[in-house]
């Protein structure tokens, strides 16, 4: 008789199973909207109406569309670089600095060297996936071989990367012409785009590609299962033969590798060259999308839809109403709020259990004959 | 109920959501006596004093104190009504004096809100005297000894004017000297008119100190019975529901020369830079299982995590299974130990992760397909494991946070000794878990002995070391200072060891137990 048989073990892929994991981000979503229509009340305007704004802008016709699926192309990168780590208990919060790094090696390797495009593009991602791993390797070694705290560390080492790039960017490698930016990339470096309407590019697909790559690693790989346990409790994971520093340095460099190739998303798919100072917040944006997905790569990409749904509807926003596009960012906030009390509750309650089930548990197991 | 009813308990129902703790529990405790209140862990002990003390408000039932209906709202209600507790942690403040600890919250006060620190002195020289509980009012709260502390917890709740005392598992941090004391104490204060209820798990102490005993198991007290007419076994049956077999059956250990782990010279340093393990020998050879008696804190965590690879040694060897073994535990895996840790939430378990992953780290590479993790397998393997083991409550996606104590430790278990590992060791292996569970845990132990495998126990439980133990090594200041074979000693003289004292001491006259060999057996928990 298999054991399968005859312990219940519920299904391996069972609707429930599906459902449950999506019920904590939807709560979330749903608070984030309600809080936000009772702000967009408070401003004198309908909140359906302005909803309705957001989301046929974002959504209904090909060019919304189209840009939706711009905005989240650097956040399925940069999400998927936080989930990666968190999810091994690595607090990479340094993604925008990598994401950086790697759109400035990009820049470079897209002007300075001459290849034909087969080649080139390739050259082009892996200079950036170098950057952004380099990046986050100071902080994984100070963690490791000196317990450094990383996420002090990788919070530095934002700033860092858009100061050094700053320079590259304005002294360095400057363009001639009044704009701060390195020259532009050869054509043979360019990530094709699809359409006029926006500035979606092959790096859309590649960042879809490596969520799917990502979710199959963790799903069904050796590694995958050790940097999960490791997440969940690094000290069982070493005691139980995990290399956990070696596996900790090499989660920091996938991740910020991964956050790398964001930038070179932007710099080769949609600016064509590395500006100074161009991103926005990618690399933050990608904390929330992370946690909104619960540090799961498929997730990820459903997290980076809401989120660029919601950027790309600000735009229309504002053009049609006299709200401005930080709306956008308000309910992106309270979602971010509201995940990190439901994570600090779910820890305090697991910790709350621990206690709770060694003082005074009732244990049902003695009720044997 | 009769006059001298100090505390009457009647149908008390306790619910934590949907799960009750407490069901229809009654219970009174006469004035005078010391009522032992015995179960194994969860059996809802806890939780029904702490509703006499008014930490827990009940959901039905009444309380009563002094023939007076009462429902506190928290301990001040409960301290002034005249009830104490002490409890299992000590609430004390280790920087304060003795005095200053015993007038926390009740200070006595002279004109304009000032402290009356002489009072205060005085007034706990005569308490502690009143009650031959001998203490420095002065004394400074970390010098003092666990045994001392506790009495400064005791004379606390007095000082309060308790008259029911309620000591929640008060013997768990004592060495047998001082649980000795403590039971004198207890005599003494029953004799003044007190009521004690003591919480315990262990049946030797009931015995030896109770006037009557109340079992509970899930929730129900299912026998209050008069000590002088039952017997251990019986206790123990009705604290399982069932018969227990309370001695380990197990034949004489044949022991090989083969030492599979041999820890040499061995100097470690503790969490604070002190020497915790201190020039330390010791050998356990194939086919024996060798016990580690010591009261807590007295190095065996910091050698235990030495041995394990969890901790770097200052000095001196560990060779395991003859290979010299290093602070990576993954290298002494390797090299044949299988470490059943006492932290099972911080380092044998993840549980918040599922019970089949738990099963299967440390175990990854028989699954590994190159890249790839034969989960199908991994999954298989464990549903079988929880079968062989018997695992209740367990199905293979389920937290591992969510099984009891005892369950979590036969996953622990499970996951260890099926690996080919010839050196076991055993960290507190029935530290909160219940009486079918250790039973079960013991036998294991044994076969894995019988196997020709090699067994170290380290245990702050003495019945725990003396029923499964073929010698006992016992360490006191990070050194081994006495090396016996569990029949040729006892637990007095082991007790004796523990605390420091080389040379024996005289007979005690009024020894209210001594562990002999058929007490040392009656062993639950």
């Amino acid at each position: 008789m298999s054991a399968e048989a005859a312990v219940p073990t519920g299904g391996h892929f069972s609707l429930a199973g599906l459902v449950k994991p999506l019920l904590q981000p939807l709560i979330a979503v749903a608070i984030a909207v309600v809080v936000g229509g009772l702000l967009v009340l408070s401003l004198g305007e309908n909140p359906f109406e302005i909803y309705w704004l957001l989301i046929s802008g974002s959504l209904v016709g090909w060019p919304n569309f189209l840009v939706t699926l711009q905005m989240m192309s650097p956040l399925l990168f940069t999400g998927l670089a936080v989930a990666i780590s968190f999810r091994a208990g690595l607090w990479n919060i340094g993604a925008e600095g990598q994401m950086i790094i790697g759109a400035l090696f990009a820049g470079i390797a897209g002007f300075a060297v001459d290849l034909p495009t087969f080649l080139h593009i390739p050259f082009c991602l892996a200079a950036a996936f170098l950057g952004g791993l380099l990046w986050a390797l100071i902080p994984a070694v100070l963690r490791v071989w000196l317990n450094v705290n990383e996420i002090v560390v990788c919070l530095m080492m934002n700033p860092i990367a858009l100061l050094f790039s700053g320079y590259v960017s304005t002294h360095l490698l400057k363009a001639p012409g009044p704009t701060n930016k390195l020259p532009d990339i050869a054509e043979t470096a360019v990530l094709p785009t699809f359409s006029l309407y926006s500035q979606v590019n092959a790096g859309f697909i590649i960042g879809l590609a490596l969520c799917l790559l990502f979710a199959a690693i963790n799903g069904w790989t050796k590694k995958g299962f050790e940097w999960k346990i490791m997440g969940l409790a690094p000290r069982f994971a070493y005691y139980g033969g995990i290399k956990v520093p070696l596996h900790a340095v090499v989660v920091m460099m996938i991740s910020g590798g991964i956050a790398g190739l964001g930038g070179a998303e932007q710099v080769l798919g949609e600016y064509r060259a590395f500006y100074d100072n161009f991103s926005p917040g990618y690399g933050f944006d990608g904390i929330a999308v992370a946690m909104l997905a619960n540090f799961n790569p498929i997730g990820v990409v459903l997290a980076a839809f809401l989120f660029g749904a919601l950027n790309g509807g600000s735009a229309v926003l504002q053009m049609m109403t006299g709200l401005s596009k930080y709306l956008v960012q308000v309910l992106q906030f309270i979602i971010v709020l509201i995940l990190a009390a439901q994570f600090t509750w779910g820890w305090l309650r697991s910790r709350k259990n621990a206690i709770t089930a060694q003082e005074d548990r009732l244990e049902p197991e003695t009720e044997e004959s | 109920m009769s006059a001298s009813d100090v505390v009457e308990i009647t149908g008390v129902v306790k619910r934590f959501g949907d799960f009750t703790a407490i069901h229809d529990a009654s219970l009174t405790v006469r004035k005078g006596e010391v009522h032992a209140i015995v179960g194994e862990n969860g059996a809802g002990k806890s939780t029904l004093m702490n509703i006499l003390y008014g930490l827990l408000h009940r959901d039905a039932g009444e309380v009563k104190l002094f023939q007076e209906s009462v429902n506190f709202s928290g301990p001040a209600e409960a301290i002034a009504a005249g009830v104490g507790m002490v409890h299992q942690h000590f609430k004390l403040a280790p920087t304060f004096t003795v005095a200053d600890n015993i007038i926390l919250g009740s200070e006595p006060m002279r004109s304009l809100g000032r402290l009356d620190r002489e009072r205060a002195i005085r007034e706990t020289g005569e308490i502690s005297k009143r009650y031959g509980l001998d203490l420095d009012p002065r004394a400074i709260i970390s010098s003092l000894a666990v045994g001392l502390r506790q009495r400064v917890e005791i004379l606390k709740a007095l000082y309060r004017e308790a008259q029911v005392l309620i000591l929640d598992e008060p013997t768990a941090v004592l060495t047998p000297q001082e649980t000795r004391e403590l039971f004198a104490t207890i005599r003494t204060l029953a004799e003044n008119g007190h009521s004690i209820i003591f919480i315990t798990h262990k049946l030797r102490e009931v015995l030896a100190v109770s006037d009557r005993i109340s079992v509970m198991r899930q929730g129900r007290i299912v026998a209050t019975l008069d000590n002088k007419d039952v017997t251990a076994q019986e206790i123990a049956s009705l604290m399982v529901g069932r018969t227990v077999l309370l001695r380990v059956n197990k034949s004489k250990a044949k022991a090989s020369d083969e030492a599979l782990l041999r820890v040499d010279g061995l100097t470690a340093r503790g969490e604070r830079g002190e020497t915790a393990v201190d020039d330390l020998s010791l050998t356990v050879r194939s086919g024996e299982i060798v016990g580690l008696a010591g009261v807590q804190g007295n190095g065996q965590d910091e050698l235990v995590e030495c041995i394990a690879g969890l901790r770097r040694q200052v000095s001196g060897t560990i060779d395991i299974c003859g290979r010299r073994a290093a602070a990576d535990p993954r290298a002494n895996r390797a090299a044949g130990l299988a470490y059943i840790p006492a932290d099972r939430g911080g380092v044998g378990l993840s549980l918040d992760s599922a019970i089949w992953e738990n099963l299967t780290v440390g175990h990854v590479e028989e699954f590994g397909r190159g890249p790839m993790l034969a989960i199908r397998a991994a999954r298989q393997r464990a549903g079988s494991l929880i079968q062989s083991f018997d695992i209740r409550g367990a199905e293979l996606d389920k937290r591992a946070g969510s099984l009891s104590g005892g369950n979590q430790q036969k996953v622990q278990v499970a996951r260890e000794l099926t690996r080919d590992a010839r050196l076991v060791l055993a960290e507190q292996p029935s530290q909160g878990v219940d009486i079918g569970a250790i039973e079960s845990i013991h036998r294991i132990l044994v076969e894995m002995r019988d196997a020709g495998r090699a067994v170290f126990v380290i245990s702050a439980d003495l019945d725990e070391i003396f029923s499964l133990s073929d010698r006992i090594l016992v360490i006191y200041r990070g050194r081994i200072v006495a090396d016996l074979l569990t029949e040729e000693t006892d637990a007095e003289t082991v007790g004796r060891y523990m605390g420091g004292l080389d040379e024996p001491a005289p007979p005690d006259q009024h020894k209210p137990d001594t562990g002999s060999g058929d007490e040392a057996s009656a062993h639950v928990r």
